[in-house]
């Protein structure tokens, strides 16, 4: 991954701008050398960049002071939430202001009435869970992170989570955000109320991985927690079997409130981590959950178990108690640390495939790793099609981050061509940011550019993110021009 | 100007194409059955009639995913699915009637850039809930698509959200793929008689946040009924209904006949048919409901997804100021062409809200080609 050079007129500027900020959030300004170190990255692990200052500022206002200040120096922002992304969302740059949004950490509101909660942009996910669970509700969208990821992190990357296949992403459990734009002002965009009026704004800053706004404040749908859960296991000793399942399952109408799948190199990493007790010999296991009401799920746990074992499974067993659902979930949720172990560093790809190539595309990975003399499992939330592969490899050994990158790249690009898409629930940030081209043509690119445009006119907000190649915004065949400057000054201009 | 049929997409880029050098806007029409839904303007433009660009592309039942050309009516597309035991999630509703046209006759391209969702949007979500990826020509007369064919992504923006009720100002659709969902097996519905307002929106809002998952949460004022539909397999259904029937103990509740016609009904407007009442559609916070009702005071009216939407049959008073006062907005769906002169049709935007507005149609429709007026003026 090439990152484009700092800006040199905004480095010359650092202590003007580093000053600034201390005027607008004199206790929230990290400017030395180790303090920055703190903030140096995200979960994309293979890349660190320090920011040119961090500011933590604690209010909307002062959020919105950031901003206007920002737009009116032409300096970058890349907004930060807990720093979980896995695609590099919140990589910091040396010509931008960090904006860490971890210090408005307040629920505002629980409106049980209304089943709904409002919250600032640092509330963790599981905070929001754990706020109402003692009335008998709880937030759907659940990202492996939940304990640290934050909602402004999830409404700006859209996360999603073992849970939304029957729940959805975070867009569909969102009603309504408020926004600071690049100049300071602040939009509200939906509310408590289902739909919101003229175009779905809201729809698009779900998802915009920091590029249009940042969420000062969102308003989240909680939903009653189902009374009963139940957990399956179903081995298979091949993937097209297991891959059968999937399918069958999801062709007889039942929506499982997870359906995972975990190939054999998983399942032997996870036993030798931390034994949850998966069938060694098995190619393959599911996890089945489903959840709601005591016959709903009897009904659908009787017809999952009927279609395992007429697609062959070789075990099925069914969890028979809390600790044992615990377990079962042990080993999946196991995955990242028991592949860690294997190898210093890892890299997890994200693409969402039709469910129907499971095994072409297992066997293809299967393939390519051979050639790559890299090691891989693979985990995958199989009833929405969206993989995991984890790659394993040592950043220390000269040219194994490259053979990494070009084996997940490749994994993507399979993805694509099977009729599936680069990024499932992670975001494209920079890790993918290379790739839309194999995705989206440049016609395609351009569209959602001057989307970008209608927010950002001056391209402050996450630059390097999500689109390979900046183009300055044009209305009307003139390039956009505000205060004088033209954007990105230091771009060559072709 | 005599209408342009267009039956490909090579069709649509030529319309606009031929509308930029013109400089003449086009009024995007599928099956013409909304045309009276939207503010009054001297004109939209050229008609670019894609009632022709019509048909399935790829249904995949083992995958839930349907990709289809926007012509295609959403009758055509019921019916493909249901032979496979599959629906539309978003609970199409029919508003051709209500609009003066013939039932049946929408098309698919209709209900998704009017974003026309009906009962079952209280469990499923509404059509932008369902709308994975979309193919269409913006003002640059370039053919692009966005989205995908699969369930869950995050590649790129989420442009086909903002399709969805852009009443075609961003632009023409050529291809829709939707995600679509398995039928239920039976479905049952509860009437609690008797019940006022406030006593039958609290009801409707008890069973919403119990796990039961109820697809129809009505509540019809001219009858004092609050309506509950809740689908399941047999078995699952009865515990379904026993356990709803606890949370409404106190209450006359009876198992009433015909409760997919009733929904279908609410959803699609059909009360006001035989009335000569202007017809709102107000979205509110749920317990808000009872009160902006009480409020408006309105002659008939009645409240779907368990308050959430209020549909409200009431003349010459323009309701935005009291949806927005009440965290929500209204929208004027039907009238008289003099009425939708006088008041807004679409609630109107604060200026910071209005800017992004107009700078996102710009993004899509630089010269203003696409339905200019049909939603905001200058848009």
């Amino acid at each position: 991954m090439e990152f484009a050079a700092s800006d040199p007129s905004i480095l010359a500027r650092r202590l003007e701008i580093v000053a600034a900020l201390r005027s607008i959030v004199p206790d929230g300004v990290v400017a030395d050398e180790s303090g920055l170190a703190a903030f140096d990255g995200d979960a994309l692990t293979a890349y660190r960049q320090k920011a040119l200052v961090c500011v933590l500022p604690r209010t909307k206002d002062e959020v919105c002071a950031v901003l206007a200040y920002a737009a009116e120096q032409s300096v970058p922002i890349v907004p930060r939430g807990a720093g979980t992304s896995l695609s590099g969302g919140a990589l910091p740059r040396g010509d931008a202001i960090l904006l860490s949004l971890t210090r408005m950490n307040r629920i505002v509101e629980i409106d049980y009435d209304n089943r709904c909660m409002v919250a600032e942009p640092g509330v963790t996910n599981l905070a929001i869970t754990r706020a109402v669970q003692a009335r008998g509700f709880y937030y759907a969208p659940d990202p492996s992170s939940q304990i640290a990821c934050t909602v402004g992190g999830n409404v700006a990357e859209n996360s999603g989570g073992i849970h939304c296949l029957k729940y959805g992403l975070t867009t569909n459990n969102l009603l309504g955000v408020e926004i600071a734009l690049m100049g300071g002002e602040r939009v509200r965009l939906g509310g408590k109320s289902l739909a919101q009026g003229g175009f779905d704004l809201l729809g698009v800053v779900a998802g915009s991985e920091g590029l249009l706004g940042v969420v000062v404040e969102a308003t989240l749908r909680i939903l009653p927690k189902p009374p009963v859960t139940r957990t399956l296991l179903a081995a298979f000793r091949d993937v097209p079997a297991a891959g059968q399942c999937v399918a069958d399952i999801i062709a007889a109408g039942i929506v499982p409130s997870a359906l995972e799948f975990m190939d054999r190199r998983c399942i032997q990493a996870v036993e030798e981590y931390c034994a949850p007790g998966y069938p060694r010999d098995a190619e393959g296991v599911l996890i089945v959950e489903l959840d709601g009401i005591a016959a709903e799920v009897s009904d659908a746990v009787a017809r999952v178990a009927a279609i395992a074992r007429a697609a062959g499974a070789s075990e099925l067993r069914e969890a028979a108690d809390e600790s044992e659902r615990t377990r079962l979930w042990a080993g999946r949720k196991a995955a990242f640390p028991a592949m860690g172990r294997l190898a210093p560093d890892m890299l997890c790809m994200d693409g969402t495939i039709p469910r129907r190539a499971l095994p072409q595309v297992l066997a293809r990975m299967a393939a390519m790793a051979m050639d790559y003399d890299l090691g891989f499992c693979n985990v995958f939330h199989a009833g929405d099609g969206n993989l995991h592969p984890l790659i394993i490899f040592d950043v220390m050994k000269p040219g194994e981050l490259e053979r990494a990158e070009t084996f997940g790249a490749e994994i993507l690009k399979l993805c694509v061509a099977v009729g599936g898409v680069l990024t499932g629930e992670h975001g494209v940030g920079v890790e993918k940011r290379d790739l839309m081209p194999t995705m989206f043509s440049q016609t395609d690119l351009a569209q959602q550019q001057r989307l970008k445009c209608a927010f950002d006119a001056a391209g402050l907000f996450n630059p390097g993110k999500v689109f390979p190649t900046l183009s300055a915004c044009v209305e009307q065949g003139h390039m956009h021009v505000k205060q004088g400057r033209i954007p990105f000054p230091n771009l060559p201009r072709l | 100007m005599t209408d342009i049929t267009a039956n490909s997409e090579a069709d649509v880029v030529d319309a606009v194409r031929a509308a930029r050098e013109w400089k003449s806007p086009l009024n995007i029409v599928g099956a013409r059955t909304k045309r009276s839904f939207g503010r009054a303007a001297a004109s939209w433009g050229t008609v670019l009639d894609l009632s022709g660009l019509s048909g399935i592309v790829a249904y995949e039942p083992e995958e839930l995913i349907l990709t289809v050309r926007p012509g295609t009516t959403v009758a055509e597309i019921e019916a493909l699915l249901a032979a496979k035991n599959q629906q539309l999630g978003f609970d199409p509703a029919d508003w051709g009637p209500l609009l003066g046209a013939p039932a049946n006759a929408g098309t698919i391209g209709g209900a998704v850039a009017a974003n026309v969702a009906g009962s079952a949007a209280v469990r499923y979500g509404r059509v932008r809930d369902h709308l994975l990826g979309f193919h269409a020509v913006n003002g640059l007369a370039e053919a692009y698509k966005a989205g995908g064919r699969v369930v869950k992504n995050v590649t790129g923006f989420d442009l086909p959200k903002l399709m969805c009720g852009s009443f075609g100002t961003l632009g023409p659709l050529t291809e829709i793929t939707l995600r679509v969902f398995p039928e239920a097996p039976l479905s049952a519905t509860l009437a609690v008689t008797g019940v006022n307002a406030q006593t039958g929106l609290t009801l409707l809002r008890r069973i919403w946040s119990s796990p039961l998952e109820a697809t129809g949460l009505a509540y019809v004022a001219a009858e004092s009924v609050a309506a509950i539909r809740i689908d399941g397999a047999r078995e699952p259904l009865a515990e379904k209904l026993a356990l709803a029937r606890d949370l409404l103990a106190g209450h006359d509740v009876f198992e009433i006949d015909g409760g997919d016609a009733l929904f279908r009904e609410l959803g699609s407007g059909a009360p006001f048919l035989d009335t000569a009442l202007g017809v709102w559609r107000i979205a509110v916070p749920q317990a808000s409901a009872a009160q902006v009702a009480a409020r408006i005071a309105a002659p008939l009216w009645y409240a779907d997804w368990a308050g959430g939407m209020l549909w409200i049959g009431m003349n010459d008073t323009d309701l935005h100021e009291i949806a927005r006062k009440a965290g929500g907005h209204a929208t004027l769906v039907r009238a008289s062409e003099e009425t939708r002169r006088r008041i807004d049709v679409f609630p109107p935007e604060p200026p910071e809200r209005a800017a992004l507005t107009r700078a996102v149609k710009a993004a899509f429709d630089p010269l203003g080609l696409f339905n200019p007026g049909r939603m905001y003026e200058g848009i």
